[in-house]
């Protein structure tokens, strides 16, 4: 199977549907040079007509997209950052997430958004946001955040063929990271979680970047006889929250670690899950570790105590086991 | 235009007008689960705009107040007086409702409850037709108050630059809700639609001759250039904002319809042909209106489909 990088994964998997389909046209600011290498040349390959550079005009080309999806068109759009939805909201918000409700199921939107956030490269704060949160509170959205390249792109596949629309979040601390892609391996299902290291005493969930840290602090625990389990539900919308039961079952103990917000996001959505069906299974109470409720700092040092780290995350899990100990 | 096509335009135009005063009884009535927003005075203009569409090619995306376009659009009457009462066999089966027409293969594609947002939608059935190559093209009916829109101005500016075969059809009826437009915009809107780059013209909506000459030489401009054109059409709001909104009624007392009645009447037309004219349009409107009513509220029911079918919207699996 060959190595790549999720930059590599994206835009081989962009290639390969577009080969395959006529109907899938990029849109999005700067394609053509491509940000992070994911569309850059693309547009020389497929075309100006299928690969199409647009002004700065999120809500024109967001809407742009759903109408192109209404009408027979596969688009697949380009926000450049998830912090820009700020600008098109209404788009997101009242017509890509309600437009197949609406018709009562009849219209399918194919429609997917691409889009980058998170924050460890001194981007600031408005180029730096996990927003999957706020975007995981609209109904009719399905939000995939692949931390690995095999992910990325069968996820990418998987919001291809999908009728509704899809968000899909890449972390752009994550562009680099390399790993094996079966391009034969047709796709990874929306709400299918994955067990990215099996343990037996706490449970960690965790996506995107931040599974890659909680895999890091569970190698540190490892040397101490600690055992955690790392689950990356890989879709924040729909959760795989039977992977989560299932492992909780098994450890009794749960940390949430996320980039997204303190309050009512990602983190507070699993452990309020996990208690309303779960209760019982649990030992102690469950832990989130997420950044301060402040935007992403921009100075070296705040940004790096604003983000989860593996040093906290092994505090907390110390923590946790000795409060727990029977 | 021969006395015959004044004739049909004359009972289509009637008929919308027809359907809307059933829709006006049924809103008074408490038959419909919100508020309503009637056609009254476009009626002729969206009729005359019909003539120039083509039904297997072009799309409409229209506002809140877009029963009329549903209607040229080919969206069924039935169908669309089902939804518009929150009933089974209207467009979204009772889950859209009035501002929020979806409809799926016909010629007009959807309204929208929020102001403007329709325009950029426009963008993208214009870019499917540009991609397929069929001379396709879309119409974005929007109003004088959403051409203050952000989105309106990005899309008007997005339509030039990506060559998009768009008409951007603005109905100027002088009232955005209950605001006046001399008091927010200080410049002649189709101006400001001209320095955006593309031909923008305007037609008077009480003049089926204005009318047909201006859809005709700028539709067939934007299918032969692939570039997009605007029109500014004046119509006037002859009901409220919504139905029961008596506040800023009356803001014209030029009805299109009487005007093209007075035409028919020129042309020899006698009054009682007119006069069954307008009963048959009447008749139609009632029986459709009582065909819809005759759909039951299953909304709830619909609703449990929508979720049991859709798991993966659900937000947890």
């Amino acid at each position: 199977m060959p190595i790549m990088t999720i930059s590599e994964a994206l835009r081989s998997t962009l290639i390969q549907v577009m080969q395959n389909d006529d109907r899938v046209t990029l849109v999005g600011e700067d394609l053509s040079m491509g940000v992070f290498g994911v569309t850059s040349g693309l547009d020389c390959e497929f075309g100006s007509d299928r690969v199409i550079n647009t002004p700065i005009s999120e809500t024109a080309f967001v809407g742009m997209g759903i109408g192109a999806a209404m009408t027979g068109l596969k688009p697949i759009i380009e926000v450049m950052f998830c912090d820009f939805m700020g600008v098109c909201f209404d788009q997101i918000l009242n017509q890509a997430a309600k437009t197949h409700f609406l018709s009562g199921g009849a219209v399918d939107i194919p429609l997917v958004i691409r889009t980058t956030m998170g924050a460890g490269d001194g981007s600031g704060a408005m180029h730096s946001q996990s927003m999957y949160g706020l975007l995981m509170q609209i109904p009719g959205l399905i939000i995939a955040c692949p931390s690995t390249p095999a992910d990325a792109s069968g996820l990418l596949k998987t919001a291809i063929q999908s009728n509704t629309p899809v968000i899909l979040m890449e972390h752009k601390g994550l562009y680099n990271v390399k790993g094996e892609v079966d391009q034969t391996i047709s796709a990874v299902s929306f709400g299918e979680g994955s067990i990215v290291k099996e343990g037996s005493d706490v449970t960690i969930v965790a996506l995107s970047k931040m599974s890659h840290v909680s895999c890091e602090a569970a190698q540190l625990l490892g040397r101490e006889g600690i055992s955690v389990e790392v689950i990356d539900p890989r879709t924040i919308s729909p959760l795989d929250t039977g992977i989560i039961a299932d492992s909780i079952r098994k450890t009794g103990r749960l940390i949430v670690v996320d980039e997204g917000t303190a309050i009512a996001g990602f983190a507070d959505h699993v452990i309020s899950n996990v208690v309303e069906n779960n209760f019982d299974a649990l030992k102690c109470a469950p832990r989130k570790i997420v950044p301060p409720h402040t935007p992403v700092p921009y100075g070296r040092s705040a940004e790096t105590v604003w983000l989860p780290n593996a040093n906290n995350i092994v505090g907390v899990v110390r923590d946790l086991m000795r409060s727990s100990d029977e | 235009m021969e006395v015959d096509d004044l004739k049909t335009i004359f009972a289509d135009a009637w008929f919308i007008r027809a359907f809307e005063d059933c829709v006006a009884a049924l809103s008074a009535a408490g038959k419909t689960p919100g508020l309503v927003h009637l056609s009254h005075g476009s009626e002729v203009a969206d009729v005359m705009l019909r003539r120039h569409l083509q039904p297997s090619t072009d799309k409409i995306t229209g506002s809140h107040r877009s029963h009329s376009l549903a209607l040229i659009g080919d969206v069924d009457p039935v169908v669309l007086a089902a939804e518009i009462m929150g009933l089974s066999g209207g467009t979204g089966s009772g889950l859209g409702g009035t501002q929020h027409i979806v409809s799926k293969d016909t010629l007009f594609l959807s309204s929208n409850g929020i102001v403007g947002a329709q325009v950029p939608i426009a963008l993208g059935a214009a870019l499917s037709a540009r991609q397929v190559k069929n001379s396709g093209i879309a119409v974005a009916v929007f109003g004088e108050g959403a051409s203050n829109q952000g989105g309106v101005f990005e899309s008007l500016n997005m339509a030039t630059a990506l060559h998009l075969p768009i008409l951007f059809l603005m109905q100027n009826n002088q009232m955005a809700q209950s605001t006046h437009v001399k008091d927010v915009a200080v410049v002649n809107l189709t101006a400001r639609a001209r320095s955006f780059g593309m031909v923008a013209e305007q037609a008077d909506g009480a003049d089926v001759v204005s009318l047909e000459n201006t859809f005709d030489r700028l539709i067939r401009y934007i299918r032969e250039t692939s570039s997009p054109a605007f029109i500014e059409v004046s119509v006037p709001r002859l009901r409220g904002h919504y139905h029961g909104d008596q506040s800023s009624d009356g803001q014209s007392n030029v009805d299109p319809l009487m005007n093209l009645q007075k035409l028919l009447q020129v042309q020899d037309m006698q009054d009682e042909e007119i006069q069954t004219i307008i009963d048959s349009a009447k008749a139609r409107a009632k029986d459709v209106v009582d065909k819809a009513q005759k759909q039951c509220d299953r909304s709830g029911a619909i609703l449990s489909d929508y979720i049991n079918n859709h798991p993966q919207l659900m937000g947890n699996l």
